[in-house]
């Protein structure tokens, strides 16, 4: 690259061009978001057939999830400690992601032991799906997403909708019952809860993620600087 | 009457690499070549420029064996980088 005499207007135009391109370079390609998505969308939906066939126990999916992400989270954490990426650049948004995603995931076994230790799944789920719509709402604002805030907002609507299930499903006292259809009506109820939380992940993560990862591949494609 | 601009930052490849490094925290020597295309000997010398007069921190270190050269603006380079704006947009306005 030759030196030459710059006009003001070039000035600012190198100024723009590389503020755009730094920008390109916090933009995220959503397969987190496509991989964490699809996982959680399927386990509501394996438990909600679970349930209507009686395949295995009710929790056989999600146990078997947190085994895999009890595996998954040694492997990150071996990997962390004995393995040094060199990071090319290290952004101001990637920085606050970093700690977000400790905070996110201690907030998740928080309630994933809640739900273990007294409270009733279907609220504790509504719990999870507001922790979603919070997570998605700050990493929309930080990158300027606007289908990850839409989808945090219609989570938390969905939330909010499902710690009504109970009301809506079977309504009523359930003390006349004997004890085989209190059982169902439970059943039948969490089944609802799994479609909601299927739901909200299909509108906090999926669409999202997609749309974030055709943006980024459309991005990538023409993010070659030909002069500066 | 118009203030002149910083000729430190008042060249084509120092005024991409601060614009760059004003938009991240910090960013390796190969990430600055590959946005800006420049060739690795003129990006060294415009670095070592930007250097001397303050405006960058240069960190050399290795990571996995491999030299890693990371570049970081500086509170002067900030001060620097603002003025230079300012003073681009009056001329713009003139």
């Amino acid at each position: 690259m030759e030196e030459k005499d710059l006009t003001e207007k070039e000035s600012l135009q190198i100024i723009q061009q590389m503020i755009e391109t730094a920008k390109h370079e916090q933009k995220d390609d959503g397969k987190g978001w496509i991989a964490w998505g699809w996982t959680l969308f399927a386990i509501s939906i394996l438990t909600y057939f679970n349930i209507q066939f009686g395949w295995f126990d009710v929790a056989f999916f999600w146990n078997a999830f947190g085994v895999l992400c009890g595996v998954y989270f040694l492997f990150f954490l071996l990997k962390i400690l004995f393995t040094t990426k060199a990071q090319r650049v290290r952004t101001y948004t990637k920085d606050i992601f970093d700690r977000l995603n400790v905070g996110f995931f201690i907030f998740l076994i928080l309630i994933i032991v809640s739900i273990n230790v007294g409270v009733p799944p279907n609220k504790g789920f509504m719990l999870l799906i507001g922790l979603y719509g919070f997570f998605v709402l700050i990493y929309g604002t930080a990158l300027d997403f606007r289908p990850s805030i839409i989808g945090a907002y219609v989570s938390w609507a969905i939330a909010f909708a499902g710690l009504f299930i109970d009301q809506f499903i079977h309504p009523g006292p359930l003390n006349n019952l004997p004890e085989d259809a209190v059982r169902a009506v439970g059943l039948e109820r969490f089944q609802w809860v799994m479609l909601f939380h299927a739901l909200a992940v299909l509108c906090g993560y999926i669409i999202p993620g997609h749309i974030a990862y055709k943006e980024f591949k459309k991005i990538k494609k023409g993010d070659i600087v030909s002069s500066v | 009457m118009f203030k002149d601009l910083d000729p430190i930052l008042h060249s084509q490849l120092r005024l991409a690499v601060m614009s760059l490094l004003m938009s991240v925290k910090e960013a390796e020597f190969t990430f600055l070549r590959e946005k800006t295309n420049a060739t690795a000997g003129n990006l060294s010398v415009q670095i070592q420029k930007l250097k001397d007069a303050g405006y960058i921190d240069v960190l050399k270190q290795f990571k996995d064996n491999y030299p890693q050269t990371m570049c970081k603006v500086t509170p002067t380079g900030i001060k620097a980088f603002d003025q230079y704006v300012k003073n681009l947009q009056a001329y713009l306005t003139k």
